[in-house]
């Protein structure tokens, strides 16, 4: 009996700690590329979920022009992004770079309901709604969709940072930006192609949990999971971001089903971020992460 | 500051370092001094004693603000060790304060500085990570630590004082005279928001506030210079803590109230805002920084509510005001960044350049 | 850049002077100040609440007013924000606000002692502290409608109809938000617990709340419970709503408190059939088709502007309704006693909030009668069910256990 509801729970954290990590690659695939770190990922997610709705939902379009208009339109918001904004803060202090994505997500916050409308609206994947059973398990079809996308990703950036020249070229720029220059790679192509990237991992995670939860500005507050989740796994590694995305599925799961009801509180979201400074005291760079050397 | 300073070369460095840049400086200090004390008084006569209360309770949002915006600069502008926990350290002040304020009956100048030296010793636990890591991983390591100090309250009925983790705090006195209305609750603000500002003024010139720009600016480098980085590091975190919880038990006797939920996180990134708006690494930028974002909403709405009819209808304007205020308040932030990375204070500094040579330039 | 500030400083004073000008130009006015937030941690709801107080106020007043007396509601968005809260209060009490709608349970307790100290009666609906129904304690502060602890006793009561009448031996799981208001009923159900012999499980939810797959797998697979009592906020309910669906577990075995309970709600689980058989707790009634929304509807079409959008998500707003509409009888009774064109303050507010009684609003409004000893109005509540997508009315306005609260009120008194 008690087996049984331990393997459930893990079952359980898989699954959505695969959501976790699918919004954890858009955070990682930037910083690998351009170093800069995207507090507003949260808002990103929020950003595409309203989109999605408003051409799903309120233009009554079918299910895959909302896909195809929420990609679009994530692409081209990151890379407008990216332009007009970040490229002014290279080479300035970390905080820089932390309070600018902060500043977007107040206006985000701000300005997508007074666009999109504050009502709250449901967006329904093809998928259906009957849960999944799976032996012991039963699972929600929206999530299943989501973990299936993260490993989609997964596997999809893999290859493209190890085999494909554009990837390869990638994690020249991210290495060491002038040294990429010097050799004929255009670094600010890339850093746009990056956050093109990072625009379609929001696009999907947006749809994906503005299906799970609803769609209204309180996607947004998905973000906050998602640091856990990169700190654990290193900010650079896109494995990282998946093993740390389960790590936190399954650690929350297990402390939601056997440290509460001990302490009678809810451990869930607090469990992952005490892991999180353990990890951090014995591995400074995450679990995957790249140790840097750093130089006088 | 106010006064004209061409013709002034400084020769030494005491004089270079000193406290008033110029000998005039001491008479300027004068002045805004006499004028802050006089400030109710001033406003009452030119407003009513009405409206006097209401700008009065607007100046108190800001000089507490102040202590809190100096206490984050100097941990992150001038030490460069980012802390996006900062609300986390203002509520452990103002629960240490409450319940020394409420179990033991202890007046304001026991709990206040008590409430700053918890706040403190907090920080330095929280800093000691800070000695392995840096950068993101050191930010989002303080933002964990604002996690688990709101869980450990919320969970913990001793420092909470029950599920509704709210103490309720008798209003400080002087005297025997207890503070209640806004232009007493002034004064009290106002003497320890000049503290703060003295005392920082005082340490970013001395002996530590040299080794927290060095650090700031290349801890290695910092460290072959033979300055220890584990003492001042951890040094940094306890000063700024201390502000911070100062500054939440500022709050818990201005509201009358302890509650965690007014040091959420939200309430950690107002603070860099403002020091980011300010300028980062500057005293009169912290100053700057916390009356411009306490402003900015007030100023905001004033403006909306004279004009903002003629554009909208009335119910459109009542989502319009907030809506504005949020996005304008993430849009200062990131105009700031990008076109005058100095802040507010490098702005005031241009205009003095501007009138140092004025009407005679070139 | 100079310029700019410049010019934005001079717009800042034209605006202070002209907001002075437009205060003395209409003295006869009635300020009613209005907490809101439209952009902070809970913005789904103040969308829906405040344009609400703002459509009854102007009903009122193109009625010819309170006693021939307009009243203006003036709002504030605080953002969620104590500071900012603080700040709103203070530019009402300069602007002359006889009573105030506060909004935020934290906001509430940082104003409960200023309200006191200057004689403004303010009201926290459906959040605020339980205590605050002691009306000798807190004079100035007035929940108005059911507290938590209220709540809770009607939610058990509740269940017990639903199981029979008998709740011995039965297991009952408190699945709520984990923050102070998530916790504050706690020592009411575990004193009913005792009382009536059921056996309590707690399941804490923390914040955000986005995903509680293991709670929820807790409740019906490890503990099998027998009936839910959910009190959740934000996005939590809808969360909690799914999960149930997706292990099976019958919502029409679940009852939310009032923050768990709107359309918003639904909508977020996958729309109304999603929630079918889910109980929620209403301390106003749920539903456009009361005579006051064809009032509003009627005067909107007067000015030729379609309905306002906002009344599709009747559960908010017509708590706003509710909200202002408790404000708009205490002033008429302040002015009944001191003279329809008499100055009153917020002393004389107060006093009218503690002999509210008797308006329904055509069943929208509980039975509430506010008395100087009960700020709360007796804490009624009505249960709306899912019935075929839409939340229909499944129970009368009751309250349950007085004597139990009562006996905690008295216990919180001593206490401080």
């Amino acid at each position: 009996m008690e087996w049984d509801f331990t393997l459930l729970l893990i079952g359980n954290g898989v699954l959505i700690g695969l959501m976790y990590s699918l919004i954890a690659l858009g955070f990682v695939v930037v910083y690998k590329a351009t170093d800069a770190i995207n507090f507003a990922q949260g808002e990103f997610v929020m950003l595409a979920a309203l989109i999605s709705a408003a051409v799903i939902v309120l233009m009554e379009m079918p299910f895959w022009v909302g896909v195809v208009v929420t990609l679009l339109g994530m692409i081209s918001f990151s890379f407008g992004l990216e332009r007009f904004i970040l490229r002014a803060l290279l080479g300035r202090p970390i905080v820089a770079i932390i309070m600018a994505t902060i500043g977007l997500a107040a206006i985000l916050r701000g300005l997508g309901p007074l666009f999109f409308g504050a009502e709250t609206r449901s967006i329904t994947l093809p998928v259906g709604d009957e849960p999944i059973i799976f032996g012991p398990f039963i699972l929600q079809p929206v999530q299943v969709t989501g973990a299936a996308v993260a490993l989609l990703f997964l596997g999809g950036f893999t290859w493209f940072f190890l085999k494909s020249r554009m990837g390869v070229a990638m994690r020249a720029v991210a290495d060491n930006q002038q040294v990429a220059m010097a050799m004929g790679i255009n670094v600010e192509r890339y850093f746009a192609l990056a956050w093109a990237m990072a625009g379609i991992v929001s696009a999907l995670s947006g749809i994906v949990w503005g299906a799970m939860l609803g769609v209204d500005v309180h996607v947004a507050l998905v973000g906050l999971k998602v640091f856990p989740v990169v700190i654990l796994g290193g900010l650079d590694s896109i494995i990282g971001a998946v093993v740390g995305g389960l790590i936190v599925g399954i650690v929350e799961n297990l402390a939601a089903g056997y440290l509460d009801p001990l302490v009678g509180g809810g451990t869930k979201d607090f469990a992952p971020y005490v892991l999180m400074i353990i990890a951090l005291m014995i591995r400074p760079y995450g679990i995957f992460g790249k140790r840097k050397i750093e130089r006088v | 500051m106010f006064h004209r300073e061409s013709g002034y070369f400084k020769t030494t460095y005491a004089a270079d370092g000193g406290l008033y840049p110029l000998p005039i400086a001491k008479w300027t200090v004068g002045v805004l001094l006499v004028g802050f004390i006089l400030l109710p008084t001033i406003s009452t006569v030119v407003s009513g004693a009405v409206s006097a209360e209401y700008y009065v309770s607007v100046v108190n949002l800001i000089l507490i603000a102040v202590v809190g915006a100096l206490g984050l600069n100097i941990l992150v502008g001038y030490t460069g060790q980012i802390s996006i926990g900062h609300a986390g350290f203002m509520s452990v002040g103002a629960y240490t304060a409450a319940n020394l304020a409420v179990k033991l009956d202890l007046p304001f100048w026991i709990t206040l500085p008590a409430g700053g030296l918890m706040a403190a010793f907090i920080g330095v636990i929280v800093g000691i990570p800070s000695l392995r890591i840096k950068g993101l991983y050191l930010a989002i390591a303080t933002l964990a630590a604002q996690l688990i100090i709101e869980w450990v309250i919320n969970h913990t009925p001793a420092i909470s004082g029950g599920s509704q983790a709210s103490i309720e705090v008798p209003r400080p006195t002087v005297l025997g005279h207890p503070l209640k209305t806004q232009r007493e609750l002034y004064y009290f603000l106002l003497f320890f928001a000049v503290l703060s500002i003295v005392a920082t003024l005082n340490l970013v010139r001395s002996r530590i506030g040299r080794a927290f720009v060095a650090i700031r600016d290349q801890d290695i480098a910092a460290e072959i210079i033979g300055i220890n980085i584990f003492r001042y590091k951890l040094t940094a975190f306890a000063i700024s803590s201390f502000y911070a919880g100062v500054t939440g038990v500022l709050y818990t006797y201005y509201l009358g109230i302890a509650n965690y939920e007014n040091f959420l996180i939200t309430t950690s990134i107002d603070y860099l805002a403002m020091i980011i708006i300010g300028g980062l690494g500057s005293v009169l930028g912290s100053i700057l920084g916390a009356i411009f974002v306490t402003l900015l909403p007030i100023v905001i709405r004033l403006f909306m509510e004279s004009f903002g009819t003629l554009l909208f209808s009335a119910s459109d304007l009542n989502n319009i005001i907030p809506a504005t205020r949020l996005g304008l308040f993430g849009l200062l932030i990131i105009v700031f960044l990008v076109v005058e990375p100095e802040g507010l204070n490098r702005l005031w500094r241009n205009i003095r350049n501007y009138f140092r040579v004025w009407p005679f330039s070139y | 850049m100079t310029r700019h500030l410049a010019r934005l400083t001079a717009a800042a004073a034209g605006a202070i002077l002209m907001s002075a000008g437009a205060a003395i130009a209409q003295p006869k006015e009635i300020v009613i100040g209005v907490q809101c937030d439209r952009t902070g941690a809970t913005q789904t709801v103040g969308v829906f609440f405040c344009p609400a107080v703002h459509d009854y106020t102007n009903l009122i007043n193109s009625k010819g007013g309170v006693e021939g007396r307009k009243i203006r509601a003036m709002e504030i968005d605080h953002e969620y924000k104590v500071p900012q809260g603080m700040e709103a209060y203070e530019r009402h009490k300069k602007e002359g606000a006889v009573s105030i709608l506060l909004y935020g349970t934290p906001h509430t307790q940082a104003l409960a002692a200023k309200l006191a100290e200057d004689k403004i009666p303010g009201t926290s609906p459906g959040f605020g502290s339980a205590a605050s129904a002691d009306g000798k304690r807190y004079p100035y502060l007035f929940p108005i409608a059911a507290t938590y602890w209220s709540q809770a006793a009607a939610a058990v009561k509740f269940v017990k109809d639903k199981l029979g009448g008998n709740l011995k031996g039965k297991k009952i799981a408190y699945l709520f938000y984990d923050n102070p208001a998530g916790k504050e009923p706690l020592p009411i159900l575990e004193d009913l617990a005792k009382l009536e012999g059921f056996e309590l499980k707690t399941f804490a939810v923390p914040a955000p709340g986005v995903e509680m797959g293991a709670q929820i797998l807790d409740i019906t697979q490890r503990y099998r419970a027998d009936f839910v009592i959910a009190h959740l906020f934000g996005r939590s309910p809808s969360v909690s709503i799914k999960e149930f669906k997706r292990v099976g577990f019958p919502l029409s075995k679940v009852v939310s408190f009032v923050w768990g309970s709107a359309e918003a709600d639904l909508q977020a689980a996958g729309g109304g059939a999603v929630a079918e058989g889910y109980n929620t707790m209403q301390f106003a009634g749920v539903g456009s088709d009361y005579p006051v929304h064809k009032q509003i509807r009627d005067m909107y079409q007067k000015e030729g502007k379609p309905a306002p959008k906002e009344m599709a998500s009747t559960v908010y707003y017509n708590r706003g309704i509710f909200h202002i509409a408790v404000h708009i009888e205490a002033v008429r009774n302040a002015l009944k006693a001191k003279g329809a064109n008499a100055n009153i303050t917020g002393e004389d507010v107060k006093n009218g909030f503690e002999k509210v009684k008797g308006i329904t609003l055509d069943g929208l409004m509980p039975p509430l009668e506010i008395t100087p000893a009960d700020h709360e109005g007796g804490g009624w509540v009505q249960i709306f069910t899912v019935k075929g997508g839409k939340l229909t009315k499944s129970s009368e306005w009751f309250r349950a256990y007085p004597e139990v609260i009562k006996k905690h009120i008295e216990a919180d008194a001593k206490k401080s």
